[in-house]
């Protein structure tokens, strides 16, 4: 029974979440853990869901997983209904939640097998599933020992593989990169490059501004249990204007405010303003400003000593968007 | 059946994570054992006496022993779900397709295999000390043995995953195994004790798995006592199975 009160996405949409909600009674009162949130993940993308420790990814996450049932709202995981059909959700999704869940006592393999066998998998398919993951998350050499003699970066390669046993429409990685060391971290990212590649939806969480970053094709920000925006990276530091292009000329040049009146009058250019030796300018987007405004100075012959482009950073973004910077926003709070 | 594949898949995790740590089946066996050794022969003037009347001693003691091995190790699952509810074990495994009822099932046969299999060995090490089981009557007595299992691992997983604490479940195990225990009469046969302490023992589920353990022992199969056993521990088997689903159902691991 589902209601057609209203539009419930694109058939292409891997995730559609509309009003979802989720409180949890606590001693002294209830606390409202996500406070209906709408979400929209594009099948083959690779979306972030960012925010602080305690701002209500997880228990998100866990409603979108089937983990935990929602107390109000709807949400639509590759196609399925989580509350009315979690059967049909489970077969389809992958999970690898913050605590991997890799049998200790049991071998990388033996894992995997296992994992496997409950999606289905005969032994011997399960078995040559097994063999084929051990090696493209490169475990061949520790495949046949307990997980718990593995390293951080091991465990968490056999805890993604665990959560692909069964090529699922849609992955959920649950703070994947919590942890690991720079390389480590740098090789997950290649592996959910790749899983997007070949068509996975990649749904994660992450307090790492880098990660979502350099990771994901969308991020929304959520604080607080509610999404305080949402977009491409670009797009969320573009909502936050003016990148800043920084111009030192060389000794010279013409006087600065003259040069810094040409500048203003520029396309591209929505303010202008001598700091020192430099001017700075506030740009929409300096990718496409830049070229234009060196080429201009070239053109007039002003010598250059440095040009550069200093971006906001979704950290900016995340300040700007909840009044506080990501670093302390989780502390003294519960995750 | 996808049902049935289920079950025996996760039952050989269990069973396989059992035989990597062989020690802990062995403990099993040691407290029953040492009570063998070292306190039923304190038993042996009793002989005669009212409960002993049957059989030599031992054919009353060790039906009881029998049953404190399906009871009290068991008591453990609810430990071990939360030791696995902290890796994130049971959490991944609910992402995945299988029934909560398979996830269960998988662990309580796997206890079960852990009771019966010391509990055949207890029996042959007292054989040549003096018990004497008939083995029909034995066959049927490993059946009872492992509807208790199923009993006492289901409650003890369903009750973890409501209290969530060890310390909490600990209370709850602790307060409650010496007073199941001796009003079992797995100690002493409660024919010795005094008439209120007999009237009490009646509302103690083990107590009936007891005395029917003990008539199961000396081949007496079709006794009433038998039969109420099979009714009290079939009946809390289903009703804990059924509990402990439910919870596995509603519990955000």
């Amino acid at each position: 029974m589902i209601p057609n009160r209203t539009a419930l996405g694109k058939a292409t949409d891997a995730v559609v979440v509309e009003n979802l909600r989720k409180s949890f009674r606590v001693k002294g009162g209830t606390v409202e853990a996500v406070r209906g949130i709408d979400l929209r993940v594009a099948r083959g993308e690779i979306f972030g869901f960012l925010g602080p420790n305690g701002a209500g990814k997880t228990t998100t996450l866990r409603m979108l997983t089937t983990l935990l049932p929602p107390d109000g709202g709807r949400a639509l995981v590759a196609g399925a209904d989580v509350a009315g059909r979690p059967q049909d959700v489970r077969r389809r999704i992958g999970y690898v939640g913050q605590r991997g869940g890799a049998d200790s006592a049991a071998t990388g393999r033996e894992n995997l097998v296992l994992q496997a066998r409950l999606y289905g998998q005969r032994k011997a398919e399960a078995s040559a599933r097994a063999a084929e993951l051990i090696d493209l998350v490169q475990l061949s050499e520790f495949a046949d020992r307990p997980a718990l003699t593995y390293s951080g970066g091991q465990r968490r390669r056999l805890e993604v593989a665990l959560g692909i046993v069964h090529h699922p429409q849609v992955l959920f990685l649950d703070e994947p990169t919590a942890g690991l060391d720079p390389q480590n971290r740098a090789n997950l990212w290649d592996r959910v490059r790749a899983l997007r590649a070949t068509g996975t939806t990649v749904f994660l969480t992450t307090h790492y501004m880098e990660e979502a970053d350099a990771l994901c094709d969308r991020v929304a920000i959520i604080d607080h249990g509610a999404i305080a925006s949402e977009g491409t990276p670009r797009e969320l530091k573009q909502c936050l204007g003016r990148e800043m292009v920084l111009i030192k000329p060389g000794p010279a040049a013409r006087p600065l405010e003259d040069l810094r009146r040409d500048l203003a009058a520029q396309r591209f250019v929505e303010e202008a303003r001598i700091e020192g030796e430099t001017i700075r300018l506030s740009v929409g987007d300096g990718g496409q400003a830049l070229p234009a405004i060196v080429a201009r100075l070239q053109s007039d012959g002003v010598p250059l000593e440095t040009v550069s482009l200093s971006a906001p950073s979704l950290d900016d973004v995340f300040l700007r968007q909840t009044g506080r910077s990501l670093r302390d926003a989780g502390k003294g709070e519960q995750s | 059946m996808k049902l049935v594949t289920d079950v025996w898949v996760l039952m050989g995790r269990k069973v396989r994570e059992a035989l990597r740590q062989p020690t802990w089946v062995i403990m099993n066996l040691s407290l029953p054992l040492v009570l063998l050794a070292f306190y039923a022969p304190l038993l042996q003037s009793l002989a005669g006496a009212p409960g002993f009347t049957r059989g030599s001693v031992l054919d009353v003691f060790v039906p009881g022993m029998l049953v404190m091995l399906a009871y009290v190790n068991v008591t453990a699952a609810g430990y071990f779900l939360l030791m696995e509810l902290d890796s994130g074990v049971i959490e991944r495994l609910r992402v995945t397709p299988v029934s909560r009822f398979a996830l269960l099932m998988g662990t309580v046969l796997r206890d079960v295999l852990a009771t019966i299999v010391p509990a055949l060995v207890l029996v042959a090490i007292a054989i040549p000390f003096g018990f004497h089981p008939r083995w029909a009557g034995a066959a049927v007595l490993m059946v009872l043995l492992a509807l208790l299992t199923s009993a006492t691992a289901a409650a003890s997983s369903a009750l973890a995953l409501i209290v969530r604490k060890v310390e909490s479940l600990t209370a709850v195990t602790n307060g409650t195994l010496m007073p199941l225990l001796l009003l079992s009469g797995l100690f002493l046969p409660l024919s010795l004790a005094p008439q209120w302490l007999r009237v009490l023992a009646h509302v103690n589920p083990l107590y009936y798995a007891v005395e029917a353990s003990r008539d199961l022992a000396v081949g007496t199969i079709g006794s009433a006592t038998v039969g109420q056993g099979f009714l009290v521990m079939g009946g809390l088997a289903v009703l804990a199975i059924a509990w402990a689903t439910r919870v596995y159902r509603k519990a955000a691991a």
